[in-house]
């Protein structure tokens, strides 16, 4: 198990490294909105692009990990396991918030609505859900091994959704439109605008790492104390 | 010329923001008080 210093330790990392992506994300901003051209049919609501985007690629990392994690702990039901899913799994909820908020109001300027029942907004609106309904599980369930065994199985239900979302886009019509960066034939975008992209993609990443490291080590910490305080309750 | 919307641009930008700067600042804060206890 890992030990107070080491959790600290972990914590006070994960803090600098969330502060270097806060700052980073400041540059982002600073690029996006005054250095990356306008694009012509869509205006100014298509820059909400270079924030949507990424948003996604760090809500299904984040949710992709946890998922992964929980089919781990199920195998070899190590506590460390399931600090981390829980930790991936918070933050994710939280990338996820701004996906599902960054979503709509570039919509409405763009498809004259804020919202449709689509296949691609309706499922990321479901593994969202589920992922809420994980940690309010864990919330619930005081056993600490009933709590993290239940919660890896709707981990895994997570994780099996994510390639379906990926494919709604071309199993179903949807308004949604398909990649334009991940394509066979290369990306269908301007260099600069890649560019404000790709390094959007990174700080959301480092954002991630940041966050994770952080929760992370307040659940050890956690962990800690309860057995702190159950070993002197006798 | 491009339509303009440039307020929704700001709305994003500025919703995206304080998503992550309330979590930034809140698990800072429960870290800090879990390190105390």
């Amino acid at each position: 198990m890992i030990t107070t210093e080491r959790a600290t330790r972990v914590a006070r990392i994960g803090f600098g490294i969330t502060v270097l992506a806060v700052i980073a994300l400041a540059g982002i901003y600073a690029r996006a909105l005054a250095y990356t051209p306008v694009e012509r049919t869509q205006g100014l609501a298509q820059k909400i692009f270079y924030l949507h985007v990424p948003a996604a690629w760090a809500t299904f990392l984040a949710f992709g990990i946890a998922g992964v994690l929980s089919l781990l702990y199920l195998w070899l039901k190590d506590r460390r396991i399931d600090l981390f899913a829980e930790a991936s799994a918070e933050v994710g909820v939280v990338l996820a918030t701004i996906l599902l908020t960054t979503g709509p109001i570039w919509a409405k300027p763009i498809w004259g609505t804020w919202w449709t029942w689509d296949a691609r907004l309706t499922s990321t609106l479901f593994l969202f859900l589920l992922f809420i309904g994980y940690l309010l599980l864990r919330g619930a369930v005081t056993d600490p091994g009933m709590r993290a065994r239940f919660s890896a199985v709707v981990g895994v239900m997570g994780l099996a959704l994510i390639p379906f979302i990926h494919l709604t886009v071309y199993l179903f019509r949807t308004q949604h439109p398909e990649p334009i960066v991940l394509r066979t034939d290369g990306p269908a975008l301007p260099g600069v605008m890649l560019v404000t992209l790709l390094a959007s993609f990174g700080v959301f990443t480092m954002l991630y790492v940041g966050l994770v490291m952080q929760r992370y080590a307040l659940g050890a910490l956690r962990d800690l104390r309860l057995e702190r305080e159950a070993h002197a309750a006798g | 010329m491009p339509p303009d919307n440039g307020n929704f641009m700001v709305a994003a930008y500025v919703v995206t923001a304080v998503i992550v700067l309330t979590y930034v600042v809140t698990l800072f804060l429960r870290v800090r008080r879990e390190r105390r206890r």
